[in-house]
This record gives structure tokens, C-alpha cells and sequence, in this order.
């Protein structure tokens, strides 16, 4: 999970003033080259950015439609044209639907950690002695990089691991697994790392927004002899719906691009592949840029699809917080 | 040559930002800038890539280095680069024109491919009075690349424990190996498991395939792998080394756990007996050896086997090049890092320290392997037929399996264990893919 | 009730902290044991030696952590200064600007933040293949500083606070586009570049998959790609695994206690705006 697209309400906004209609003063002693200089300078600004912007997303989104229906292998200057063969490909081989399998575990897991999120953002936003210690605490593993996440927890759940040690304490020997070798358990202890890393992040962010909720209103409700659980109900979760939904997203397009904590920990192996791990493979170790592009495309067409249903579900202006 | 010619497709892409890269472009010089005289004496500086970071780790490659500078002065750098996951992170490196000037060249690089990469280093008739092994790396009579050292394939194994076990003779047909195995776990002598897959590092696994060949006996198993829909049966090469792991696992003789596995580990694990036996080439000897006496233990308990298969009561073991050296076709100091391939193979005393077999005709067997060598029958894979170096490869990948890869028998590996897939699902899965790829690649 | 109700509050804070906090602490004593000990003790038990630096030192020495951390600084300083000028400039001129094309503009903006970076790598790399940056810091920091659509708008929202009297009384004073630029809107645009400072320096500091997939060189490598990197060789000893862990942990720890409040309102607002 990245931070990525999110509010775009005041965007849309921009987007839709006229573009001329605006007056301009004319500054004092200014002359006709300067006007003509006034009329270029917006573009030079944008020179630079719009040229990365073009280059570095439009041109490989263009390129990478284009791939996807060749046969190209990344080396050879001839790309023959093969129409949808890959993307019929990508919808056969249980090998490549299996990644989509596998996301579930993540979207699982992501809802798992906005519930958690929304329980500790709750009980953090009324009187708690150390609460700045708490949000502390739960928010730094979002800061600590994935290679050393994956590490502390294949050091964690390693067999005869901390956690084994926990549970062999405690008299659960019985609950003691392979964590990540046991291939009907791997999944869900890569998404529980998963949970581990990101829950701080959603937790924050449901935070704040719970926090600028006007405070009268509280009070108006505390007048009125509401208990904790009907202002959750009542106040606080209407009143964050906007945020919950932007967490949704981000948790589903977060958990079809998870690339680390698979990556460092299993290497994908033991059933636990995913979207991005695979699509790399393709692309550079079986040499078939072609399906590789394909996925992606399928991938990116996914995105596009959660993200417009999350629009449609919740109407872009209520995202505006401030 | 091709690369060239994307680069400036991109750039007409790139169009309004021309000014912008090529302000960018600029300082991307990494090597670039050695030179050395076309064809004359070696100067300046290379890039090396190896697959032996251990080496790197351990100061060998530094000596290497100031030997070979002491022999031509004029180099002023090698830098030596340890590649961890090498074939993987090389293959992907291979994607642009950055990969060294003198690398291994990696297995799954099929040989039609070779011209567009690698240099070639002369034309293989002739480079065979001196050199074996050539024909792995060769296309269209040309040599591109020369092993470093010749291994043969079969088992490394744990002497000590397998005595311990009482188990005194080479087990002669897979079921025998499985019922050692067993009886080794039975006696509970190795703490770990009989037999490791190092699964994690999941490069290991592809090192079974020094037994393709040895099974059959046959150095056009390969070849004829491509004339047939059904190359995994109960007694093909595929067949046994595929099923020997599916069985292994399922019947419990491998590692617990093999997500956990680790490659440095099992070395001193093997050395002290913990783990009974490992399918990997006979590169590994001195490694495990050296890991065993680090241990305390002793590093002539390390020995090797041969496959368990016998064809007309004999052992085979297919003997072959390891790695071989090539030069990068971009690099810009091909003289010297030519000249590294010659100091490497003729004066570093590399397949010496590596208990290999030397890569030159008149090189001797050395005497670790001397007492294994007189028990087997040493066979040498022949070379695709002409026209159709690339066939094998054009199957292997347009079937998906890409058994150059380990990720298909990592996948063996997971169905043993839950069970998903029985052997012969398994086997007629393959068999079906392959035959796809027979058709996609036109056979 | 009420006190079932603080009990079960409190009860669950401390558990969620032990989860959270347990396999951190492990590295920790993992990292000052001695390769005999981290096999032969139980991970809970606390290090023999605490003054034990040995793996701290491997790390090092081995493990090449100094040179990963100037490399992550120079590809840091190089593409925050990137990305603080881009998304300035963008700003800018989107902001006080009425130009024919403007709408398109915007709508490019809008639209590539709609696509997941990740997922058009396996095409972005063949451009920056083709621009000969392959292997290069210089392919990073052209990723970082053009692709951070996020940034340009933490910028847009900024620079509608910045009154348009500030440059128009600059202009009537004679000041040109480029300096009303550099000395009215950058400065004032301070809150936007600090929040961006501190999104994207975690997020470069952090960042895993293009390091990967662009450097090869050892030399080249930022901290996490070397972190993964030394798990190779020294892939059984975990005690100097558990060292090079808690080295990159270290700074982003220190980071985050001096500056919590900016590091909150930085990701709130990453996330939301």
C-alpha cells in the first residue's frame, strides 16, 4: 500500500473553472514583450513536469497496452502482434489466477486492520492516560522498511521462533505451526505481517478525522444521554465515512501491488505468489514482456474499477476534511 | 545492433523532454569510461560478475585481482562483483546493455541467443584442442564462452551418517535411495533431515538436473526430450528426478519446514551430519568440506555418490562445464577482460582449489573425485543438432513449465507436501504443457 | 461496568503494544548475542554481553551499511530537491496561470493518479533502459521526483493559501515570473515542502522495489537493498541479520521522536488530500 490517488475533489474543482475568464491586471510598464512572455511562461513552468509526467506514467501506460498484445521477450527488436492470446493466458493458467487468490488474503487482512484501526482511533480519541505513547507505538511499524519487516518476522515466526517460544510458554503448544511452511497457513501469516505494518497508518488517519469532528456535537449528544457506543454509531462513524471509504481503497490496491513481505519472507514460494512477484518473473526471468504486460494491464484495470465503485459509493465533495 | 535502436525509439518518445535526459543521461557513466586498446594489451579497467560471493567475501578474488594486475600492469581496476541470487538478478540485468564485461553466463540463455549478448571467443574446432566441455555455450561453430572448472553430477552425501546408518554400498535404483533415506531417518542419525531440498534458495533445486542424462544413460536425452509429448514418465530422466523429489517429500525425508531452509546453514549442517544428503554438483565438495572442518568435524566425511540408476549394471555420471566465463558484447575493454578468461582459466589455480575437473584437455582429475571416478561410467551430453539449438528452449518456454527454473519443482515440492496433486497428476499436467509448447514452438 | 469498560480499554492498548513491540524487541537481543548463543538460547533470553558490538561492527565492515546510507542521502537530497521543485513549479503555474490547454493539464495530473505505479514497471523500465540509466542513482531519482503525483498536490492545495496580492504587489514592483518564483512562492510554500520532506524522505528511505530492480552495483545500493542484500551471505547468522535490522531502524526511530507531530500531520494529509 502506497499513498496513492486519493482526493481529487478540489482537483475537479480547479479543473472545471474557465480558463480565460479570469482579468489580469496589467502591471505597470509592461510592454508587448512581456505580454507575449507572459503568455509562455505558464509553459515553461510546466516543461519539465508534464514532460516526466508523459514520460515516465503516460508513455509506459501506452507502451505496456501495446506489449500486451504482442509476443515481445523484452530482447528481441521484432514484436509480433498476437492479439489476446495473452490475456487469454492470463484467465487460463491456474498458475496466474492463483494471484488473484492469493490478494484475497490481503483484502482480508486489510479489512482486519481497519477494524483494529478503528477500535484503538476510538478509544484514542477519548481521555486516555499516555496517549501520546500509545499512537506512538501503534503507528512505527508503518515507518520501518519492508526487507527489515520481512526479516524481523521470519526471525519471529521461525519454527522455535519468538513466537513459538510465546505460545510453548503459555501451554499452546498446540496452536504451534509452521508459520510460513505450513502452505494452508503461510497466507494468512504473510497478511497478519501485513496487518502488523500498515494498521499504524489507517489507525492515524481514522485518528485525525476523529479528532476535527466538532466538538459540540458531542456534547450536544452528551446532553442528550448517549452512551460511548451510540456516539460511535451515531457521530463518529458517519462522520469518518469518507475516510473509511479512502482506507478501502487503499487497502485494496494496496493488497493487489504487495510485493515486499512475500517477497523477503517466502520468495512466493509455498502458494504465496503474488500479482507483482509473478509479473516480475514474467517480464525478466521467463523473458515474456508480452503476458507480463498483460497482467499488468489486468492489474491496473482492476485499480480502475475498485477506485471508481468507491467513487460511486462515496460522493467525492464528503471527502474534503478540512 | 538492437539495443541502439531502442534507445532512440524511447528517446523519440520521450520527444518533449529531450533536453531534460539528455541532462540526465549525462552522468550515468558506470564503467563506461574504461578503455583498453582494441586488440592490444590489456589496460584500464573491467567489471567481473560471479556467482561465488563466498569467494568475494573471503578475500580469494582479491588475491586473484593483484595476480593478475601483477601480470598486466597496465590494468588499473577489475572490480568484482558477488551476485547473490545469480542467474535471476543476471537474466534481469541482461534486459539492458549493463552486465559486466566478463560474467558467467547464465543457464537459461539459450545458445541462439548467445550471439546477441556475448563475444565470441573463436571458433569452437579450434578452441577444442585446448578447452572441453565448448559445446554448452556454442552456436553456428562459435565458442562464447569457456567453462571454469568441469563438474560431475550426482549426490553429495554425508559418509559418517550414511555408515551410521549401516548403509556401505551405493543404493542402485531410486526406490533403493528412497529406503536408505528411510532407514537413515528411522535411525533417527540425522538430526535435520536425510535429505535437504534448500528450498528457500530455490537455485538449489535446479542442481537435480545434472541427473538428466545419467539416468538413461543417454547424452541425446535432451534432444530427444524434444521429439517427444511425454517427456515425464516413471523411468525418464525428468520422470525419476521429478518423482525421486515428489516422493522424498511426501514420504517425509526431507526437512520439516522448507520455507525456512538456508543455504550458508546447510553447509555446516551437512559437515556435522545433520543433514544426511544434498542432489548437487560436485562443485559443492570443498565448500561442505571447508564448512565441515570450520565445524569441528571432519571434512573427509564429505563424499560424493553417484545417481541411482544403473543402465547395463553401471553408474553414469554426466560430467560438464560449471559456469563458463563470456564477454559481454558492449563491453568496451574486451581485450582485457579476454584476458582475464585466459589468466582465470590457466593461471589462478581456480579448478584446482575447486576440486573440479580443469577445463583444459590435458588438466588432471583431482583426488577427491578420483575414487567416485572409477566407479562410474563418465558421459558427455551432446549438442543440439544443428538448426535446432534453440528448440529445447523455444518449448521449454513457450509450455510455461521453464524447467531452467526451479519455480515448477518448488511447486512439486508444495503438492507433495499438502497432497494437492498425486505424482502421476502431477506428471500428466506436464506432459500436457509440453506438448502445448511442442506445438506452439512448431516441433 | 465503567470499570470493566477502562479495564478492557487499557487491556487491549497493552496487548496491542506487546504485539507490536515483541518481534522488534527480539531483534534487538538477537542482535548482541554471539552466533553460538542466538542457536543456543531461546530468543527471549536476554544477551549474555550487552556491550557485545560484534555484529554491529560486521555490519558494517560486511555489510557496507555507511556507504548505503550516503547513497540513500544523495539519492534523497537529489530527488526531494526534485520534487519540491516540480511540484512547486506545477503548482504555480496551474494556480496563477489562465492558459489554453490548462483543463488538459489538470485532467493528466487527475488521471495518472489513478494509476498504481507498480503496475507499469515491467514498461517503465524499458524507458529507463532505453535512456541508458539502467544501473544508475540517476534512474531512481527521475522515478522519485517525476512520478510523485501526491506531492503536486499536497503543493496545489498549498499555494491557493498564498494570497495573489503577494506576487502582484512583486510584479508591480518589477519582479519577473522567476523571481516572484524563487522568493515569494517557494518560501511561503515552507509547510508544503516540509510535509513533502517528510513523506517522501520516508518513503525514499523506505523504499524497496525500484532500488531492486534499477541498481546492481554494490557500491550504488540505498539501505534496504543493501539490508536485503547482506541476508545472502550472511543468511545463517542471524545474529548479524538482527545488527543490520535494527541499523536501518535506528535513524527513522530517532526521526520519529523528535519530530511525531509533523511526521502525523504529514502522513494525514499525504493520505487525504
Amino acid at each position: 500500500m502506497t499513498s496513492a490517488p486519493t482526493g481529487l475533489g478540489p482537483m475537479i474543482a480547479a479543473a472545471s473553472e474557465p480558463d480565460v475568464a479570469r482579468p489580469t491586471r496589467t502591471p505597470g510598464g509592461a510592454g508587448r514583450r512581456s505580454a507575449w512572455y507572459r503568455r509562455l511562461t505558464p509553459y515553461l513552468f510546466l516543461l519539465v513536469p508534464v514532460g516526466l509526467l508523459l514520460l515516465l506514467t503516460y508513455t509506459p501506460v501506452v507502451n505496456m497496452f501495446w506489449y500486451s498484445v504482442t509476443d515481445w521477450d523484452g530482447l528481441d527488436k521484432h514484436k509480433a502482434f498476437v492479439g489476446l492470446d495473452n490475456y487469454v493466458e492470463v484467465f487460463t493458467d491456474p498458475d496466474n489466477l492463483r494471484v488473484f487468490y492469493v490478494s484475497l488474503y490481503y483484502v482480508v487482512g486489510s479489512l482486519v486492520q481497519m477494524a483494529l484501526a478503528l477500535y484503538f482511533a476510538t478509544i484514542l480519541s477519548f481521555k486516555v492516560r499516555f496517549k501520546n505513547m500509545w499512537k506512538g507505538i501503534l503507528f512505527f511499524p508503518y515507518l520501518i522498511n519492508g526487507v527489515a519487516i520481512g526479516l524481523i518476522f521470519l526471525n519471529f515466526l521461525k519454527p522455535g521462533g519468538g513466537l513459538d517460544t510465546v505460545l510453548m510458554k503459555t501451554g499452546l503448544e498446540s496452536l504451534v505451526h509452521q508459520w510460513t511452511g505450513d502452505p494452508d497457513i503461510a497466507n494468512y501469516s504473510l497478511a497478519a505481517v501485513s496487518v502488523w505494518r500498515y494498521t499504524g497508518l489507517t489507525f492515524v488517519m481514522f485518528l485525525g478525522a476523529i479528532q476535527s469532528i466538532n466538538s459540540e456535537i458531542y456534547e450536544a449528544a452528551a446532553l442528550d444521554g448517549a452512551n460511548r457506543w451510540h456516539e460511535f454509531w451515531s457521530i463518529i462513524l458517519p462522520s469518518i465515512r469518507p475516510i473509511v471509504g479512502l482506507a478501502f481503497i487503499l487497502g485494496i490496491s494496496g493488497s493487489l501491488s504487495v510485493f515486499e513481505i512475500p517477497f523477503v519472507m517466502t520468495n512466493g514460494a509455498n502458494g504465496t505468489e503474488t500479482f507483482v512477484i509473478r509479473t516480475v518473473w514474467m517480464a525478466f526471468q521467463r523473458n515474456t514482456v508480452g503476458l507480463a504486460s498483460a497482467m499488468a494491464v489486468v492489474l491496473l484495470v482492476f485499480v480502475l474499477l475498485v477506485t471508481w465503485i468507491q467513487r460511486r459509493l462515496v460522493p467525492e465533495e464528503e471527502v474534503d476534511l478540512t | 545492433m538492437f539495443p541502439q535502436k531502442r534507445r532512440l525509439l524511447a528517446l523519440a518518445a520521450a520527444g518533449t523532454v529531450l533536453a531534460l535526459t539528455a541532462a540526465c543521461s549525462g552522468g550515468s557513466g558506470s564503467g563506461d569510461d574504461s578503455s583498453g586498446n582494441a586488440d592490444g594489451t590489456p589496460s584500464g579497467k573491467i567489471s567481473v560478475l560471479t556467482w561465488r560471493t563466498d569467494l568475494v567475501e573471503d578475500g580469494t578474488f582479491d588475491t586473484y585481482v593483484t595476480e593478475f594486475k601483477k601480470k598486466y600492469p597496465e590494468v588499473t581496476d577489475v572490480k568484482v562483483e558477488g551476485v547473490k541470487d545469480y542467474e535471476g538478478t543476471v537474466k534481469t540485468r541482461m534486459n539492458t546493455d549493463d552486465y559486466g564485461d566478463v560474467l558467467a553466463i547464465p543457464g537459461s540463455v539459450t545458445p541462439d541467443q548467445l550471439p546477441d549478448f556475448f563475444e565470441p571467443l573463436g571458433d569452437q574446432a579450434e578452441m577444442e584442442k585446448d578447452y572441453r566441455w565448448l559445446n554448452d555455450k556454442s552456436f553456428d561453430g562459435k565458442s562464447y564462452g569457456i567453462p571454469v572448472v568441469g563438474n560431475v553430477q550426482g549426490i553429495l552425501y554425508n559418509k559418517r551418517v550414511w555408515e551410521e546408518a549401516g548403509i556401505t554400498e551405493f543404493p542402485t535404483t531410486p526406490q533403493e535411495f528412497l529406503d536408505d533415506l528411510q532407514t537413515i531417518k528411522d535411525k533417527g542419525v540425522a538430526k535435520v533431515a536425510p535429505l535437504y531440498t534448500n528450498y528457500k534458495d530455490s537455485w538449489a533445486l535446479s542442481q537435480w538436473d545434472g541427473w538428466r542424462g545419467a539416468v538413461t544413460a543417454d547424452p541425446d536425452a535432451l534432444n530427444e526430450m524434444t521429439q517427444t509429448d511425454t517427456p515425464w514418465t516413471p523411468d525418464s530422466d525428468y520422470g525419476v528426478i521429478d518423482g525421486t523429489i515428489y516422493d522424498a517429500v511426501k514420504q517425509g525425508l526431507t526437512e520439516a519446514d522448507p520455507t525456512t531452509t538456508d543455504w550458508e546453514g546447510s553447509k555446516r549442517q551437512i559437515g556435522v551430519g545433520d543433514i544426511a544428503t544434498m542432489a548437487l554438483g560436485s562443485w559443492a565438495i570443498p565448500q561442505m568440506a571447508a564448512a565441515a572442518k570450520d565445524a569441528g568435524a571432519d571434512p573427509a566425511d564429505i563424499a560424493y555418490m553417484p545417481v541411482p540408476v544403473q543402465v547395463d549394471g553401471k553408474f553414469h555420471t554426466v560430467a560438464g562445464g560449471d559456469y563458463n566465463l563470456g564477454i559481454n558484447v558492449h563491453s568496451k575493454n574486451k581485450a582485457t577482460a579476454r584476458a582475464w578468461i585466459d589468466w582465470f582459466n590457466h593461471d589462478s589455480g581456480y579448478s584446482e582449489s575447486q576440486v573440479g575437473l580443469s577445463p583444459l584437455i590435458d588438466g588432471a582429475v583431482p583426488a577427491a573425485l578420483e575414487s567416485f571416478m572409477s566407479q562410474v561410467e563418465m558421459i558427455t551430453m551432446n549438442p543440439a543438432p544443428a538448426g535446432k539449438e534453440s528448440l529445447f528452449a523455444d518449448i521449454d518456454t513457450a509450455s510455461g513449465i521453464v524447467t531452467t527454473d526451479p519455480k515448477y519443482r518448488l511447486q512439486i515440492i508444495d503438492d507433495a507436501r499438502s497432497g494437492a496433486r498425486t505424482k502421476e497428476q502431477i506428471f500428466d499436467d506436464l506432459n500436457g504443457k509440453w506438448a502445448e509448447g511442442r506445438a506452439d514452438a512448431g516441433a | 461496568m465503567k470499570v470493566a469498560a477502562v479495564t478492557a480499554k487499557y487491556t487491549t492498548l497493552v496487548v496491542a503494544s506487546i504485539v507490536t513491540l515483541l518481534p522488534l524487541g527480539l531483534i534487538l537481543f538477537g542482535s548482541f548475542k554471539t552466533n553460538q548463543e542466538f542457536l543456543s538460547t531461546n530468543p527471549f533470553q536476554p544477551p549474555a554481553d550487552w556491550f557485545n558490538v560484534d555484529n554491529y561492527v560486521l555490519a558494517f565492515t560486511k555489510g557496507g551499511m555507511a556507504l548505503a546510507f550516503f547513497n540513500t542521502a544523495l539519492i534523497f537530497v537529489a530527488a526531494i530537491a526534485g520534487t519540491i521543485l516540480i511540484g512547486a513549479a506545477t503548482a504555480y503555474a496551474l494556480d496563477r496561470f489562465r492558459f489554453k490547454g490548462r483543463t488538459i493539464v489538470l485532467l493528466l495530473f487527475l488521471l495518472a493518479t489513478l494509476v498504481p505505479g507498480v503496475t507499469t514497471q515491467v514498461a517503465t523500465f524499458q524507458i529507463i533502459n532505453g535512456l541508458g540509466l539502467y544501473g544508475s542513482r540517476w534512474a531512481l531519482i527521475l522515478l522519485f521526483m517525476g512520478t510523485d503525483i501526491v506531492s503536486i498536490y499536497i503543493f496545489l492545495q498549498f499555494m491557493r493559501s498564498i494570497p495573489r496580492s503577494l506576487d502582484e504587489a512583486a510584479m508591480i514592483e518589477g519582479a519577473g515570473h522567476l523571481r516572484i518564483f524563487f522568493q515569494i512562492i517557494l518560501p511561503n510554500l515552507r509547510p508544503a515542502i516540509a510535509t513533502v520532506v517528510i513523506i517522501k524522505g520516508i518513503g525514499i528511505y523506505n523504499e524497496f522495489f525500484l532500488p531492486y530492480l534499477y541498481l546492481n552495483d554494490p557500491d550504488k545500493l540505498p539501505i534496504s537493498t543493501a539490508l536485503f542484500a547482506f541476508k545472502g551471505p550472511y543468511g545463517s547468522q542471524w545474529e548479524a541479520i538482527c545488527a543490520c535490522v535494527v541499523i536501518t531502524i535506528i535513524p527513522i526511530l530517532v526521526l520519529f521522536l523528535f519530530l511525531q507531530r509533523y511526521i502525523y500531520n504529514g502522513f494525514t494529509q499525504g493520505a487525504t488530500k
